[in-house]
């Protein structure tokens, strides 16, 4: 089980982070190379894995690394606490990228323990190549700054000799694991294209199973009497990555097993619906609240100068998010069960779920109530279709009940809630999000919230744009040689106050704290001078974050023969290259959140030029954004407006190309170019 | 090979640097030292404007007599973001020390102390039959903004083991104050340097069989862009233990040195009958004997070169079983090596052709700069050829796969070398080639559309340490990455979204000729409106300059790898009936290390412009940063440049 509800908001890893650890083991394990031991004599790959070598290979195209040829995954529910499962995995290699595979990586932890585990090489040329577990090497990654400071969960890595394009490389391993949890995932799809893929389930008598296919059409499995079934799958297409894709979980084919002994859940282990999940967990955090004297005493100080619920809700949220140090401590059930309040209230540190229950058990103290809420910090990892699983999730938030009658414009992140009520969504490991919103990435998510009674799977609500944006005004004065002078005021909203606060909190010292502004405007201008910067609002979360900042542009605009070209659009970029690539797109484009950004630019007219010629307004719509750009002349002033408006969370496929074509409308806008000419008298 | 080229970045080096061996000394590990008032009260530190947390005090004592170490934190926490040194985790092989005597406690910005009494883990890092890489590993309670840190631990190692000892000053925190001692083993001579110690700070005494330093207000390190190597950067003491006899002047060292790797390279070179016969394969006897050399190279270029292969494992590398190579004679046999091997290979093959020709031993500056007087042996890690021709020096090193003939790879330019004889050799520097030597050269013919996009073809052409940069990225990459790799290429240097293609095959496999690269390129929008008229700017390929140096601060020297030149030349086509209304003037600049140059002309309904970049230095003080940024901001300016357009309409109507 190396799946736990620890994330740290701000650093979590996006979806290259599979591929990422892989290179990670490769740079390792060639570090290592020097110590691993080596199989003598000679050696022969199994007969499984020879039979593969004449197969035809599925299909793909020459940007594939390698093909997979076969993989069997064999589940043997012994007991309510003993799995096991038998892997076998076979790749033909064929691109030097595909070298990857032939590591073989199998999570580990506490309760989960290798038995056995090999791999084979069958080369072009040349004698099979062995290795077996005991030339395995184990690791955890050193502590950095947002993951965990301790964990069971290491990697146990064998590296196949000569896993090089034109060969052949297999490997089978077979782990037991002592579950938390009766259930089992087949995730059948991933880069490489698949040939065949087998599922192969075998349960005690009387034992029961329901599975469910995510992302891929359901397959019915082939019944061999005695309680076991088998599923196969072929010719899986591979998933190849793209930026801001969709979770690799949510496109990806997989099969989702649920074991139930004879009579109901065992031990409370198995859950067929989110409400028995829910009621898992509700077992699993029981008494975890409780608060302690220590606390009760906190509270009273916190709130003693708050005169309303709100306040007091706005002063513990402030306390858990400032006081309260992101470290993450996760051995066993730990990577589940949160650590007791009074201990983080102790200790001032615990993980996402330790804050949660922090923060649960100090808004109790003034008669809120609120109720755990765990989820993945990836939207569409977990959807409204999603059955009932615990590995979907990496985070846990809080879902805070509305006492009747508190109604506040700060309080964004409600829902109505069918048995709660309105309830309001608040993650307190996000350190830089008031209390009344949520950031971007757990909009439109869908999170477990867990009751007494059970839980149900919620859909969180989507802010509106203008919640989270830029709004920027410049008053600028443009001079007859080019030059351009000016004010600007930065108003940041939502994340994109979030951000910058975040970048601003890592500077090292006070001198860099200009160099975000520096890095705006080296985009936008080739020669400048900032004679004037400040910010405001930084440890003011509540509030917006400001910029204000005074510069000098020196050839801003151009001479061309006697006309003064000038771009309206002064600074700051909307458009996009992220489709502008050679390969097609495959899948939906993920924006962060809805946003709106505007732009007003008034640049005063240098004495001896008039207005010669405007660029056109622009006017883009789209069901996903749209985009409105006007540069206006009003008496000695050239006024540029914009507005870029970010409205779904998700371009689907289908809409790509409509994507590309905005981004190319708004790179053209930003190019445009308003013509001066000498006045005439 | 007594010298490595390639030090394999191992992470078993860096478990030995990791677990840095020290001795603890006794007084310190009595427990913790009392707190004044002053670091209590602190706020901020004037020296450390905006640090989110600094180091108080720092300590480390070492004995290599007893195979000790002491280590002493004293940190306090100013920002929010200062509380994550609350982590702790201290990295140690098992088997081969330990880690031990750990106490921590945290001292509230009022003054009450929370001894740590939580659980210290044991977290495996790295696990395998014969190592286990571990950590201790533990977090602080109660952090807040205006708390002090403090924590010392020991470690020790395995008996009869001495390791070379570093006091790196610098850290990512200020240090207000630092103390260092080190007890040497008695069994091995020691000498030790230092360099740009803080302002202040005496260098490091011997006194009483121990080495002491302290030091005060030790700025905190901060990396940039274009910066030198760290270890060049950062104030350090290094101490080298040698089994010689400890030799304190410095020409002496080296001569004694030099002579040694001189028997050494001679007997791995001395095969001069197998050697002639070598060479009357490669080399005619009347070739020139310039001809000869050019041939030597190439021939040497072309045997397998084992350093630049994809590592093999345990198993592969049995199987393979390669011949112990004794000498040249053996390796040419044997028709392959790694590329300290295959230069020697090539030394031996130049005397056979009857060429003056020298070992040379110099020291790759990508780690850091080679000072003679330091009289560590091990930073001369290189080996080069010095052939002397025509009178002229000229410095080859065939091992290192790519390289052009005449040239060096990056590390090896411009550094101090040992050239070897039998008395002990001298030391000579070696060239640097001029930014005109490493080029990438684009040349466009291109045609606007009525709709603003640029289509046509494209050539790009990389020589010298140009083309050796991406032939040496892409050497282990199949045809589809190279053309993934070279069609990137072309999108980094264009400053919009572009359809780029590449058509040809480039010659990867030899350093012998340019890495040409051909493509269709399509640019859509380049054009953009300006109401009736139409606008272009003339810098096309200038993305890769628009971003650099964005700040307007600079701390350390800048620094580059290599020298270069870009030139451009586009030529454009421009719709029928459109015409050009006007043209930027051109532009000059030279500011001697760097110089850049624009035209735009046009020509009965074509553009013809040309762009030169040259970037002529390798190291600048940073007092130049302000004109090396300008220069670089000017020279975006003029890449904006406009030429104005009339659409046909547009013209007509006028």
């Amino acid at each position: 089980m190396n799946n736990k509800l620890s994330c740290n908001q701000l650093t979590q890893p996006r979806a290259t982070e599979l591929r990422k650890s892989v290179t990670w083991l490769v740079l390792i394990l060639a570090a290592f190379a020097i110590e691993l031991p080596v199989t003598a004599g000679d050696v022969s790959a199994p007969g499984w894995l020879h039979a593969l070598a004449n197969v035809a290979l599925p299909a793909h195209d020459e940007k594939t690394d390698a093909v997979q040829l076969f993989s069997e995954q064999i589940v043997t529910v012994q007991s309510a606490d003993k799995v096991r499962t038998l892997v076998r995995e076979a790749y033909k290699i064929l691109r030097p990228g595909g070298r990857e595979h032939g590591y073989i990586v199998v999570g580990i932890d506490l309760h989960t323990k290798v038995i056995s585990m090999r791999g084979w090489c069958i080369p072009a040329q040349g004698k099979d190549y062995e290795v077996k577990d005991k030339e395995a090497m184990e690791f955890s990654l050193l502590h950095v700054e947002g993951s965990e400071l301790i964990s069971d969960v290491r990697d146990k890595v064998l590296q196949i000799p000569a896993s090089d394009p034109g060969n052949l490389i297999g490997y089978e391993y077979e782990v037991e694991v002592q579950p938390y949890i009766l259930q089992d995932f087949w995730h059948f799809q991933e880069t490489a294209p698949a040939r065949e893929a087998r599922y192969t389930l075998q349960l005690p008598p009387g034992w029961e199973y329901k599975a469910t296919w995510l992302n891929y059409p359901a397959e019915q499995p082939a019944s061999s009497g005695n309680n076991q079934w088998q599923w196969v799958v072929s010719d899986v297409k591979g998933i190849r990555h793209e930026d801001h894709m969709p979770p690799w979980r949510g496109i990806a084919g997989q099969m989702i097993v649920s074991f139930f002994p004879p009579g109901g859940a065992a031990a409370n282990k198995g859950f067929s619906s989110w409400s028995e999940m829910g009621t898992w967990y509700s077992g699993l955090t029981a008494g975890r609240r409780d608060a302690s004297p220590e606390i009760k005493q906190s509270v009273a100080a916190l709130t003693a100068s708050a005169p309303t619920t709100l306040d007091k809700m706005r002063a513990v949220a402030r306390f858990v998010q400032q006081n309260i140090r992101y470290v993450a401590i996760e051995l066993g059930i730990g990577g589940f069960q949160p650590h007791p309040a009074m201990d983080v209230f102790t200790h001032r540190y615990g993980d996402c779920k330790d804050k949660a229950t922090l923060m649960s058990a100090m808004l109790h103290q003034f008669g809120v109530e609120s109720y755990y809420v765990i989820i993945n910090s990836r939207r569409g990892t977990v959807t409204g279709s999603t059955p009932a699983i615990a590995n979907g999730f990496n985070h846990a938030i809080l879902a805070i009940r509305l006492p009747d009658g508190l109604e506040d414009s700060s309080l964004t992140a409600v829902i109505k809630h069918p048995t709660l009520g309105r309830i309001l969504f608040f993650d307190p490991t996000d350190e830089l999000t008031p209390i009344g919103s949520l950031h971007g990435d757990l909009q439109s998510n869908f999170g477990l919230v867990v009751t007494p009674d059970g839980g149900s799977l919620v859909e969180l609500p989507m802010l509106p744009p203008e919640l989270n944006g830029i709004r920027r005004t410049g008053k600028m004065i443009l001079e007859a040689n080019g030059t351009l002078k000016g004010d600007i005021k930065e108003v940041r909203f939502g994340d994109r106050a979030r951000a910058q606060r975040w970048e601003l909190r890592a500077a090292a010292k006070d001198a860099d704290r200009i160099k975000p502004i520096e890095s705006i405007l080296t985009g936008s201008f080739a020669l400048f001078h900032i004679t004037a910067a400040s910010f405001a609002n930084f440890d003011r979360t509540d509030l917006p974050f400001l910029y204000n900042y005074s510069l000098v542009a020196e050839n801003y605009a151009k001479l061309a023969g006697n006309l003064l070209l000038v771009r309206p659009r002064i600074v700051g970029r909307k458009s996009s290259d992220l489709l502008e690539t050679k390969e097609p797109r495959k899948y939906a484009v993920e924006f962060e959140g809805p946003s709106r950004d505007t732009d007003v630019f008034e640049i005063a007219l240098p004495a001896g030029f008039e207005l010669d010629d405007l660029p056109p307004p622009v006017s883009a719509d789209y069901s996903f954004a749209s985009y409105h750009s006007k540069t206006e002349a009003d008496g000695r002033m050239l006024r540029y407006t914009r507005t870029f408006e970010v409205k779904e969370l998700s371009v689907p496929l289908a809409k790509v190309e409509e994507l590309k074509k905005l981004y190319r409308i708004i790179a053209s806008d930003e190019r445009n170019t308003a013509v001066l000419k000498p006045t005439s008298h | 090979m007594f010298v490595r080229r390639l030090f394999p970045l191992a992470l078993a080096l860096l478990l030995c640097a990791a677990a840095s061996r020290v001795r603890p000394v006794s007084a310190s590990d009595e427990g913790f030292q009392p707190i004044s008032p002053e670091e209590l009260k602190m706020t901020s530190e004037p020296q450390a404007p905006g640090a989110p947390a600094i180091i108080l005090f720092h300590q480390v004592d070492r004995d290599d007599t007893r195979y000790r170490e002491y280590n002493y934190f004293r940190i306090k926490i100013l920002k929010e973001e200062g509380r994550k040194r609350a982590d702790i985790e201290i990295p140690f092989i098992k088997g081969k020390g330990d880690v031990y005597n750990i106490k921590a406690r945290t001292i509230r910005p009022d003054g009450s102390i929370a001894n740590f009494d939580g659980k210290v883990y044991e977290k495996t890092v790295a696990k395998s039959r014969s190592l286990k890489y571990l950590a201790k590993t533990f977090t602080l309670p109660d952090i807040q903004v205006g708390s002090i840190i403090e924590y010392y631990f020991s470690r020790d190692w395995e008996e009869h083991y001495v390791y070379d000892s570093h006091w790196i000053l610098s850290d990512d925190l200020f240090i207000k104050h630092a103390k260092f001692s080190l007890k040497p083993s008695t069994h091995f001579a020691v000498r030790w340097s230092w360099k740009d110690l803080p302002a202040g700070t005496s260098e490091p005494k011997n006194e009483d069989k121990f080495v002491r330093m302290e030091a005060s207000n030790i700025p905190a390190f901060q990396t940039e862009d274009f910066m030198p190597p760290e270890n060049e950067l950062k104030a350090r003491v290094d101490f080298v233990y040698t089994e010689d006899s400890l030799e304190l002047d410095v020409d002496r060292f080296w001569k004694k040195h030099g002579k040694k790797l001189n028997e050494k390279v001679e007997s791995f070179v001395g095969k001069r009958k197998a050697m002639e016969e070598a060479v009357a394969q490669i080399v005619a006897p009347d070739d020139p004997p310039e001809a000869k050399l050019h041939k030597i190279y190439a021939r040497v270029q072309q045997l397998r070169n084992t350093s630049y292969e994809v590592s093999k494992t345990e198993q592969e590398a049995k199987r393979e079983r390669p011949k112990e190579v004794k000498n040249v004679e053996d390796l040419w046999k044997q028709g392959y090596g790694d590329s300290v091997q295959l230069t020697w290979l090539f030394l031996a093959l130049v005397r056979a052709a009857n060429l003056e020709a020298y070992p040379v031993v110099v020291s790759a500056r990508n780690e850091y700069f080679f000072n003679p007087k330091l009289m560590n042996t091990n930073q001369l890690d290189a080996n080069v050829v010095l052939v002397k021709l025509n009178g002229k020096d000229i410095f080859c090193d065939p091992g290192a796969a790519f390289t052009p003939f005449g040239m060096l790879p990056w590390p090896e330019t411009a550094v101090k070398g040992l050239r070897l004889d039998k008395d002990g050799g001298s030391w000579v520097t070696t060239t640097l080639p001029a930014g005109a030597e490493s080029r990438i050269e684009r040349k466009a013919r291109l045609k606007l559309t009525e709709e603003g996009a640029l289509e046509g073809k494209l050539t790009v052409t990389f020589t010298g340490l140009e083309a050796l940069r991406r032939r040496r990225q892409q050497r282990n990459e199949d045809e589809a990455s190279h053309k993934t790799f070279l069609e990137d290429q072309v999108r980094e240097s264009v400053p919009a979204g572009i359809e780029v293609d590449l058509t040809n095959k480039p010659e990867w496999a030899s350093s012998a000729t340019a890495l040409v690269a051909e493509y269709n390129l399509k640019v859509p929008g380049w054009a953009s409106a300006a109401g009736r008229r139409a606008v272009i700017a003339v810098g096309l390929f200038g993305s890769a300059e628009k971003r650099i140096f964005e700040n307007t601060t600079r701390i350390h020297p800048i620094y580059l790898d290599y020298p270069f030149e870009r030139e451009d030349e586009v030529t454009i086509d421009l719709p029928l009936g459109w015409k050009v209304s006007s043209l930027p003037p051109p532009q000059k600049q030279d500011g001697h290390v760097v110089a850049y140059s624009l035209k735009a002309e046009s020509d009965k309904g074509t553009l013809h412009l040309t762009r030169k970049l040259t970037v002529d230095f390798v190291e600048i003080d940073s007092k130049y940063y302000p004109a090396l940024r300008n220069f670089f901001q000017v020279l975006k300016t003029q890449d904006e440049q406009q030429i104005v357009l009339q659409p046909a309409d547009a013209a007509a109507s006028n």
